[in-house]
């Protein structure tokens, strides 16, 4: 801070707020309020206690997973000053390919999982180029690649969904027991953790012995007493897998965003284009990178929608994308690009996760949802108008 | 400020104690102001004094104002643009109205279609137009794109506009920051017409030749309240920067120029080609050098090419590899701005809003934009890093932010300019191409903007410069090159340069061509 | 095996995409010099070439309805099917049934997207003396040769009569519906409605899925969430029953729940049957070797009815490996 003796050149928006009022005028208190608003609206309907159940939670935090990763690659693309329609396709045609690697062809996780998540980047690095080498705009360019990937998903899938009824070539079915892959991404954390760590130690106790082993197996049985009974374990039991992965997008993402050089370049280009480019931002590659990241990020959500649906569905993600865009608007981040962030993408995805499961339980008829999804929609944003 | 005049006439428009807040802050205090008819009425100040607060009132933009405005003596409150536009005030904004993508004639009808029967006439409209553009001398073909117009032209055209809307009261904020000496007669030509027409002319300008040469009455504001109001005669320009800074300036361009160093650029037979359907070459064998400490400026009026060059050789228009660029004796084809900055070069362009800042971003966001590989060699950054950075180069240029969190777009535009600045030393560049490094920013803040000036060369930078006022010219530059349609046709040493000498090698050679 | 069969499909796909980038259509077969004109079945050909117009191939049950035609015409040398997509597009299906016409195919099979902008080429292809076959949803008047279609609400009747059977007359059931918009939706649910009427069951949770697995499990994670005793789920769809298996797996409590689903595609519902994942699945027939059946006889200058109701199967643990039981 410079110590200027002028304070005339202060302008109009740093005179002296109450802290509480900045924060609920800030994008994230806005987006605050919002959440808070759905989740009084569970309180309210709470739908014979349902909403007070840990496993609604545990649900609506599981349902929201898919949109939120969505959601966070689409924060990536909006706050450059474009969109992305194309991660709904993405994502079908990222479950076909990964339900085809595991079921049908067996292939181990940790081939299938990288190779699915590089085709959903490259689909992105393509809409991405177009916009960036050929400045096709991005609604055309992802529009196009929102096409071309559902029809691609169609014919890779065969039209049919791809399950573990595996069509022979007679026209009967052979059953295939469900991936494990897809059983682990749609568990419990808990489960996981226990299953892993007991196998572990059990191997290290069976291989070590002597007063060592002795003490080692102290020590577990200590790492499990702390487990069970300070909270770790009744937590680790009422999450999902796929809310860690969400969890792991995002912080991930943020991390890109908020202290990358790249992030900046993001917000720098969805700012002023031209002002970036003139400051030495290679606007092309940071620009081919956020949509490759989106797909990137679609693929991973297909993974796990292909895990939660045990099957890969080409009619899958059917207006995904916006959903996903709704997010990210609710959440506060500017479509017009060059504000917001990832922070406020996660709030965003509480919020319509909390607000699809209020309606759930209260079994909302269909119609009303709609017409009730659209005014909350509306009134977030509307909340979140910028000052001046 | 009550008039003395002795006619028993009310000034067409009188405007009393003005107060305007926005939230806590009182950007207006009590202001009064008064335009009489065939009068050049000039508001100064410097830029955050208040001046478009109170046109903006006026024009009917702000309606939650205190105090009271009466139009030829009875009080009015517009609420709307449209209802002071019926009040007969015109307001010909800095920033351009037009729509770019619509043709001449129906941005002139822009909200007030000649319709029959629910249909645009557009014969009735194109005629209108036609004679709107004769009566100002503006030569253009009214079915014409806007956007493929040449910027003072448009300038011309909303001027024209405005005007044709037969107002009383017009307020002309900056008219003159995209046009060119002739298009700036033309445009006083104008005001003088409108003068013998009982118009009165509410004039902004940061020019000092302008205002000392149109201006029939000043009134200055300062940090949004009333200085004071004089005719013009009775006012010496000191008397005017007095009264806006606050305190007496000695000196308005304090060039020192330090002992020169080796050769920092040279240049030689560099081209740069036209873009699209002008096949015309826009900078066209242009050979010049900069010496380390050395501040040489580019001359040239509207389409001579001279922020072209500064573009050609920062990379920013493409690879170019016509001629010889050498840096520091060294030959280097640049082929982009990422690489023309890690060479050390910098380039502050002329429109700090358009493509020079990220409004959208924080001061330090700004400050440390184009030096982000160097301050995250790995990617990650540091926030600590980059604060310390922007914090350091801040106090250097006297950067008067309330906090460096602050988005640009919320800062003056001085403190604007001296961000894009800010940018720009944080690179440490060897040789910074300025495009009006002072544009648009109040005395002060210019005064300032030459004193880093006199540092950077003193620290061995050169500077290769554009400025299109005269006196900034002739004071800060060390040489001056001359450039016309694209060609370099002048060189003039300091000692040896005179305003006549320059505005000729300007526009001289035009006459030459036309009569070739 | 079925590395190798996918991997031709990959290669197949990259093909696709080149041959089709101009055409919008997939057109699996072409005719071989059609006959021109219409004709009637007085004088038997060697080759009967048969249009197949289909509404859309975005739902399974319309893949395997054309499949089960493919399926049924191979075994027949002297019949050649060429198969149209409309994509959901009536305009696109009308063009369809009108080049088919001008094509001069010895018979039209077509299951239209909507019954009245489909009526008018229908009938002028009936008109030109082109026999017609409509497959699942019907269109206005009587202007076609033969319309074979179920009865959703016969089969929704028919599952909620076999539920009040299974829970003695008394539970509580979560009723999940495919989009209440429909037609097939109203029907498997007023139909299901009837069903259990007077007894004592009772649907303690109602929601659209909009046929959608994914929704399914949402809403069945909510019912799960509000009510701790629910006895049986009857979804308008497998995938549905599917979805709300795996949510109340998630919470521990499928082995609690009996889950009842309609269509029975072979790798949809009677693979869950197989895999024990639901109890119980209702077919929903598709027609489509019926059609050719029809077709058959129409080339062979019998009469046949004017509209053939498909009966439905009902797929349990103890009588899928025999292909199930017919129900009346």
């Amino acid at each position: 801070m410079t110590d200027s003796p002028d304070k005339t050149a202060a302008p109009a928006l740093t005179v002296q707020m109450n802290p509480m009022l900045r924060f609920v005028a800030s994008p994230a208190g806005r987006a605050l309020i919002a959440l808070a608003l759905v989740i009084l609206l569970g309180v309210i309907f709470h739908a014979d206690g349902a909403f007070f159940k840990i496993g609604t939670h545990r649900d609506a935090l599981r349902q929201a997973s898919v949109f939120g990763i969505l959601a966070c690659g689409m924060t990536l693309v909006i706050i450059t000053g474009g969109i992305d329609l194309a991660v709904g396709s993405v994502l079908a045609l990222a479950a076909v390919v990964f339900a085809t690697f595991t079921i049908h062809w067996g292939w181990t996780a940790w081939l299938a999982v990288p190779l699915v998540v590089l085709l959903g980047a490259s689909c992105g690095a393509i809409s991405g180029s177009l916009t960036a080498w050929f400045r096709i705009q991005p609604f055309i360019a992802t529009l196009a690649m929102m096409v071309f990937a559902r029809g691609l998903a169609k014919i890779a899938s065969g039209g049919m969904k791809v399950s573990t009824a595996v069509p022979n070539d007679d026209g009967t079915y052979s059953y295939i027991p469900v991936p494990g892959v897809f059983r682990l991404i749609d568990s419990r954390v808990g489960d996981v953790l226990e299953s892993w760590c007991g196998a572990f130690s059990e191997y290290l106790l069976s291989r070590i012995g002597g007063w060592f082993g002795d003490g080692l197996a102290w020590v577990f049985d200590a790492v499990e007493w702390i487990y069970v009974n300070c909270g770790i374990a009744f937590v680790c039991a009422n999450v999902s897998v796929v809310t860690v992965i969400f969890l792991f997008c995002v912080a991930l993402a943020w991390l890109l965003l908020a202290r990358h050089r790249w992030g900046r370049q993001l917000y720098a280009i969805g700012g002023n284009e031209e002002a970036a480019r003139l400051s030495g931002v290679p606007v092309r590659r940071a620009k081919i990178m956020a949509y490759a990241a989106a797909g990137l990020l679609a693929g991973v959500a297909g993974i796990c929608q292909a895990a939660q649906e045990q099957q890969g569905d080409p009619e899958a993600g059917m207006a995904y994308e916006l959903s996903a865009i709704a997010i990210v608007v609710i959440g506060g981040t500017n479509l017009m690009g060059g504000r917001g962030g990832i922070g406020l993408t996660l709030i965003g995805t509480l919020t319509i996760g909390y607000l699809e499961k209020v309606l759930s339980i209260n079994a909302v008829p269909e119609a009303s949802r709609l017409m009730l999804t659209g005014v909350i929609i509306v009134l977030a944003v509307l909340t979140q108008k910028r000052r001046r | 400020m009550p008039t003395e005049s002795e006619q028993n006439v009310p000034p067409l428009v009188q405007m009393t104690g003005i107060t305007k807040r926005f939230g806590h802050v009182t950007v207006l205090h009590e202001v009064s102001f008064d335009v009489r008819a065939g009068e050049v009425h000039v508001l100064a100040g410097e830029n955050g004094a208040g001046k478009s607060t109170l046109i903006k009132i006026l024009a009917g933009v702000h309606s939650d104002f205190e105090g009271a405005i009466e139009i030829e003596g009875k009080p009015v409150r517009p609420a709307s643009p449209l209802e002071a536009n019926a009040l007969g005030v015109a307001v010909i904004h800095q920033e351009l109205s037009l729509v770019p993508s619509m043709s001449v004639a129906d941005n002139i009808f822009l909200g007030r279609s000649v319709t029959h029967g629910g249909f645009v006439s557009d014969r009735v409209q194109r005629d209108a137009s036609r004679d709107l553009m004769a009566r100002f001398g503006i030569n253009v073909d009214v079915d014409q794109l806007v956007e493929d117009l040449p910027i003072a032209t448009q300038q011309l055209i909303e001027i024209a506009k405005a005007l044709s809307h037969e107002a009383k009261i017009i307020v002309m904020d900056e008219p003159t920051s995209a046009l060119s000496a002739p298009e700036v007669e033309k445009l006083f030509g104008l005001i003088a017409q409108l003068k013998e027409r009982g118009c009165g002319i509410v004039y902004i300008s940061h020019k000092m030749e302008e205002i000392e040469r149109i201006a029939d009455r000043i009134t200055v504001l300062r940090d949004g309240r009333f200085v004071g109001c004089d005719d013009a005669s009775a006012l010496p320009v000191r008397k005017i920067i007095n009264w806006m800074v606050g305190r007496d300036i000695e000196q308005q361009f304090p060039r020192h120029t330090p002992g020169l160093g080796s050769e920092r650029l040279r240049i030689e037979d560099f081209t740069v080609p036209g873009e699209g359907r002008h096949a015309r070459p826009v900078v066209d064998g242009a050979s010049l050098h900069v010496r380390a400490g050395e501040i040489v400026s580019l001359a040239g009026l509207q389409g001579s090419g001279a922020s072209e060059l500064l573009w050609g050789i920062f990379g920013a228009r493409g690879r170019n590899d016509s001629g010889r660029v050498l840096l520091d004796g060294a030959p280097l084809a640049i082929r982009s701005p990422h690489h023309a900055i890690s060479n050390g070069i910098a380039l502050l362009t002329n429109d700090r809003k358009a493509t020079g800042l990220v409004l959208s971003m924080s001061v330090i966001a700004n400050a440390v934009m184009a030096d982000l590989p160097r301050l995250s060699p790995l990617g990650l950054r540091s926030p600590a890093r980059e604060m310390l950075a922007a914090d350091r180069t801040a106090e250097r240029l006297n950067l008067r932010a309330a906090s460096l969190q602050m988005e640009v777009n919320e800062l003056s535009g001085g403190n604007q300019q001296k961000v894009a600045l800010a940018k720009w030393m944080q690179t440490e560049p060897k040789l910074l191409l300025l495009d009006e490094p002072t544009r648009g920013i109040d005395v002060g803040a210019k005064r300032e903007v030459y004193q880093l000036m006199n540092d950077w060369t003193a620290r061995g930078i050169a500077i290769l410069m554009i400025t299109s006022e005269l006196p900034e010219l002739l004071a800060m530059s060390d040489r001056i090159v001359v450039m016309h349609r694209g060609r370099i046709t002048a060189h003039y040493t300091r000692e040896e340069a005179t305003a006549d000498a320059i505005m000729e090698a300007a526009m001289g050679r035009q006459m030459e061509t036309m009569s070739a | 095996m079925h590395g190798a069969r996918s991997i031709v499909r990959f290669a197949f796909t990259i093909g696709m995409f080149f041959t089709l980038a101009g055409c919008c259509e997939s057109e699996e077969k072409t005719p071989q010099a059609a006959p021109a004109g219409g004709q009637t079945s007085a004088a038997p050909k060697e080759v009967y070439t048969i249009g197949m117009s289909q509404c859309n191939l975005g739902e399974p049950w319309r893949v395997q309805m054309n499949k089960d035609v493919e399926l049924a015409a191979e075994k027949h040398p002297n019949l050649e099917v060429v198969f149209k997509d409309a994509q959901n597009d009536t305009l696109k299906q009308r063009a369809h049934v009108e080049e088919f016409v001008s094509a001069g195919v010895d018979l039209l099979i077509i299951s239209p997207k909507e019954a009245q902008p489909l009526t008018e080429p229908v009938a002028k292809a009936f008109q030109a003396g082109i026999p017609v076959i409509v497959l699942d949803r019907a269109v206005l008047g009587d202007q076609f040769t033969c319309f074979i279609g179920a009865d959703n609400t016969k089969i929704g009747r028919a599952a909620g009569e076999w539920i009040a059977e299974q829970l003695g007359g008394a539970g509580r059931v979560v009723e999940l519906k495919g989009l209440m918009t429909s037609i097939p939706g109203q029907d498997r649910h007023s139909g299901f409605r009837e069903g259990i009427e007077g007894t004592d069951i009772e649907v303690i949770f109602e929601a659209d899925m909009k046929w959608l697995e994914s929704n399914a499990r949402k809403e069945m994670e909510s019912a799960l969430a509000r009510y701790d005793d629910i006895d049986m789920v009857y979804a308008h769809n497998d995938p549905g029953a599917h979805g709300a298996y795996l949510a109340a797996k998630a919470a521990d409590r499928h082995e609690d729940i009996m889950f009842v689903g309609i269509d029975a595609l072979p790798h949809e519902g009677i693979a869950y049957v197989i895999q024990d994942i639901l109890d119980a699945t209702f077919q929903y027939p598709t027609g489509g070797a019926e059609a050719i059946d029809v077709a058959l006889r129409i080339f062979a200058g019998e009469e046949v009815p004017k509209h053939i109701v498909l009966g439905s199967r009902l797929f349990t643990k103890d009588n899928v490996a025999d292909g199930g039981v017919a129900i009346e």
